[in-house]
């Protein structure tokens, strides 16, 4: 297991420094000028590459490159060109809000599509596996912005129940009798429409994964011989089969929990919420390379250790993987 | 799945902190983007503008209806004495928002600030200002290298920052391998403001809070006849992803104005709304079609007068800007009356579409060019036509019109398939190709890799010296302002002597006959210039100041006060 680890490791770094160079080199056969947008018509060129020669972006490409191994390997991602902020510091004041809704998100749709996929295979033919299933596939084809506009108009605005977008309110957070109670309120309260939208558009996968792999393992010798055993029902599926059938679940979920980090630029646009994705978007629309690799490579990092991870669940939960 | 419902029912019931109303003399904006800094020297953006034009004040300012600048932290004129070549302008009182006084030191720090890091977008103003010196605390005095006629215009329009804050960072940021690039860098949380209000707290992503500067010098004041406050105790910036969001928010009554243009789609939406008032002010923008002079086919000064002719201006404002912008004929909007040259190109005449084609026929033929079929009939008619022949013989080669995306400015991609059309009828195969912004630029001003473009300036200086700086040869190459290689040494000449007439009756009368010249041979053609389109509600504020530019300005935040409040004592 340790030698396997190791292995993946090594794998990872190699991946990863290939991912650094085709990010390096992406970015910089893209057109457009990171300096444009900071400069106005008086200004003069000379001036113009006096402020490219301080962002460093006049030195040869291999220079530049070299550079950013070099600070790469020491942890520094420079400073974003647009905000002039260290690149950490701008990505972690949105990915905590990124992690909170879509994590929520893949959670929920996850256990809701395990537990309902499970149903739909036990009880497959019936109207039950009807009705889930066609919901799960009508779902999961919609076109999220549509959705999403379709439950703020509703919720939001015709029934005005729910806030139309943000992650909080200023009335409650400026509000000096406000407390962390209805801090917390204020969040959950804002969650709900976004939360909802992405629930309806994701449970519909995990269902149809799981129900796939359930009939698989419905038709399995020791299904037949639970049964033979006297066991009832409700036991054969959730402690012979369900079990069994986790695995694609698993992988899938786990991927989906790795790429959650970077949010949903459409999600996060249309509801207003300030997480990574909207940033992501951003960054790379204006040229903004120390951001916009930081923010990829970050991606590339969680979904290469998520992936091991998910390898190593294989084996903590079917015992007859071994590596 | 229980929990969450429970979870999502408890959520569903506002929290109760909404119902206490601390926040009824608080103004709220809706905004699409947040400042990206609050570093005046790094931000530059329209969204950044928006709450750094509170903090960062001015000598002097624009004021409404004639956009004459007015003194703002000056009292008076500034005087010039022509033997020295320097300007002295005075000082009026007034205080930083930590108490501390603003002086002279303040103005004379800021300007050598600039000078010494060559910060963008301000260094030009300040490269031909030789010294500047306090004079005593009131008082400053700016000796020039040579006479220009931006530095009242623009120079003495710099924001001014306060020197306790800024000069020990400076100091370090002097101290690095790239200064400038550390000045960028740097990160201000609570920017000493001299203006109407101060930030009180920012939550990125979600809102900034504003308030009252309680020692703003204009309290009380009254300035041009217009009593300044601010009468409200601050400003929340609510930041919304989407127009749609930030139109609901606005029916809603969540935010009280919308600072963005709205869109003609939303506008029968919120016309039937008594509570929203709609404004429409020009901007002074400038939207054209570019030409590349240096290469065929726009080098012919006829086929680009031809174009020119094509393009039904009318047509564009009435069906693809829904009426909400007008045509324009000369480069300086007509918001800004004193540069606007009042005088419509000959191709800018109401004509119907085939006296166009057979204008452009005329022009063409005239030229030497000709057709296989041409695009006139003998009786008259419009007719399709074979592909245009140059004079000598060779067929003008299919070219391409470059615009901004579809998503990026819906107007410009229409306008650029529209001209594709109408250069058509008279055998000019053009093709509109949108292209991602930036991708565009560098192409045009970069490479010069294009035949023509549709581009436009949605926020110019009233100032007109970027006329100058579009169009001189100097600007010509590689990242110049002068996109379309236009060179022409009568205008280069005038360029260079309205920059030096400081007499603004003289001035105007040179930027007037650049702007004639640029009529006369084509280098841009101006489309239009859209109006500006906001919405705020009537309900809770009134005193909204309407200029070129739109009603969010500085104006209308130092007069804005609660519906229905008694006005102010005047000073």
């Amino acid at each position: 297991m340790a030698r396997y680890v190791a292995g993946r490791l090594a794998q990872i770094v190699v991946i990863l420094f290939m991912i650094v160079t085709i990010l390096f080199v992406l970015f910089r056969l893209a057109p457009g000028d990171p300096v444009s947008r900071m400069v106005d018509p008086s200004l003069s060129p000379e001036e113009a590459a006096n402020l490219i020669a301080q962002l460093g972006l006049d030195k040869p490409i291999g220079q530049q490159y070299l550079q950013y191994l070099q600070n790469f390997v020491k942890g520094n991602f420079g400073h974003s060109f647009h905000y002039g902020l260290p690149v950490g510091q701008v990505i972690m004041a949105k990915l905590p809000n990124t992690i909170l809704l879509f994590t929520t998100a893949m959670v929920l749709s996850a256990l809701a599509g395990i537990a309902w996929g499970k149903v739909a295979a036990w009880k497959k033919g019936l109207g039950t596996d009807t009705a889930l299933t066609v919901a799960a596939l009508v779902t999961h084809t919609l076109f999220l912005p549509w959705l999403a506009l379709l439950v703020i108009w509703i919720f939001g605005y015709k029934l005005d129940w729910l806030p139309i977008n943000g992650m909080i309110s200023a009335e409650v957070w400026l509000d000096p009798m406000s407390g962390p109670v209805d801090k917390a309120l204020d969040v959950a309260y804002h969650m709900v429409l976004p939360l909802a939208t992405l629930f309806i558009m994701h449970f519909g996968s995990y269902l149809l994964v799981m129900r796939s792999s359930m009939l698989q393992t419905l038709r399995e010798d020791y299904i037949i011989t639970a049964r033979a055993k006297g066991l009832t029902e409700r036991e054969i599926r959730n402690h012979h089969a369900a079990p069994n059938a986790w695995l694609p679940v698993i992988t899938s979920v786990g991927l989906s929990l790795a790429f959650s980090i970077n949010g949903g630029a459409l999600t996060e646009t249309v509801f207003s919420w300030p997480g990574i994705g909207r940033e992501l978007v951003m960054a790379v629309s204006q040229n903004d390379y120390p951001l916009a690799q930081a923010s990829f490579l970050l991606i590339a990092m969680v979904v290469l250790f998520a992936n091991l991870v998910v390898d190593l669940l294989y084996a903590f939960f079917d015992p007859r993987i071994r590596y | 799945m229980t929990a969450l419902l429970g979870v999502m029912l408890l959520a569903l019931s506002p929290p109760a902190a909404q119902a206490v109303e601390w926040d009824q003399n608080i103004l709220k904006i809706g905004v699409l983007e947040e400042p990206k800094s609050l570093n005046l020297w790094l931000a530059g953006d329209a969204w950044s503008n928006h709450v750094l034009q509170l903090f960062y004040q001015q000598l002097y300012v624009n004021r409404p209806g004639d956009l004459k600048k007015v003194p703002w932290l000056a009292t008076g004129d500034p005087q010039y004495d022509p033997q020295t070549l320097s300007y002295t302008v005075d000082l009026r009182p007034a205080r930083w928002s930590d108490g501390s006084p603003f002086t002279a030191h303040d103005v004379v720090f800021t300007g050598q600030l600039i000078q010494k890091f060559k910060v963008p977008r301000f260094y030009s103003l300040w490269s031909f200002v030789k010294s500047i010196e306090a004079v005593g605390d009131h008082q400053v005095r700016f000796v020039l290298n040579r006479p220009d006629a931006s530095f009242t215009a623009r120079t003495l329009a710099t924001p001014l920052v306060q020197k306790t804050q800024w000069e020990p960072i400076v100091k370090q940021c002097l101290a690095t391998k790239k200064p400038l690039a550390s000045l960028l860098r740097v990160s201000l949380d609570h920017p000493a403001s001299s203006g109407p209000f101060v930030l009180k707290s920012w939550r990125r992503g979600v809102f900034l809070h504003l308030e009252r500067n309680p020692h703003f010098f204009g309290q009380g004041l009254s300035l041009d006849g217009r009593p300044l406050g601010p009468h409200i105790e601050g400003i929340v910036f609510k930041v919304y992803g989407t127009s749609d969001a930030a139109i609901l928010a606005l029916r809603k009554g969540s935010i009280d104005f919308y600072w963005n243009n709205v869109q003609p789609g939303y506008l029968r939406d919120i016309a039937g709304d008594p509570a929203i008032q709609v404004f429409r002010n020009q901007k002074s923008a400038l939207y054209f079609m570019g030409f590349n002079l240096r290469r065929p086919p726009f080098d012919d000064l006829a086929l680009r007068r031809a174009v020119a002719m094509l393009v039904d201006k009318r047509f564009i404002v009435t069906r693809v800007l829904q009426n909400a912008g007008e045509v324009m004929s000369a480069l300086v909007p007509a918001g800004n009356a004193f540069y606007h040259l009042d005088q419509v190109a000959p191709y800018d005449q109401e004509l119907t579409r085939g006296q166009r084609v057979q204008k452009a026929y005329e022009i063409l033929t005239e030229a030497g060019y000709t057709w296989k079929t041409r695009p006139m009939d003998h009786a008259g008619r419009v007719q399709t036509c074979s592909c245009l022949l140059r004079p000598d013989g060779s067929e003008v080669p299919p070219l391409t019109i470059l615009t901004p995306p579809a998503d990026y400015d819906p107007q410009r991609a229409m306008s650029g398939m529209m001209i594709q059309e109408w250069l058509g009828q008279v055998g000019i195969m053009a093709a509109a190709r949108p292209m991602a912004f930036g991708a565009m630029l560098e192409k045009v001003k970069g490479h010069h890799d294009y035949d023509a473009f549709v581009l436009g300036y949605g926020n110019l200086s009233l100032d007109p010296a970027w006329v100058s700086a579009f169009f001189v040869s100097k600007n010509a190459g590689k990242s110049g302002w002068n996109m379309s290689g236009y060179h022409d040494p009568q205008f280069d000449a005038l360029a260079e002597k309205a920059a030096k007439t400081l007499d603004p009756e003289q001035r105007r009368d040179l930027v007037l006959q650049m702007q004639r010249m640029v009529q006369r041979d084509v280098p841009f053609l101006p489309l239009y210039n859209p109006l500006l389109v906001e919405a705020a509600r009537n309900d809770r504020f009134q005193g909204w100041v309407p200029m070129v530019g739109g009603i969010g300005n500085l104006w209308s935040l130092c007069q804005l006060r609660p519906s229905g409040a008694p006005a102010a004592e005047v000073r």
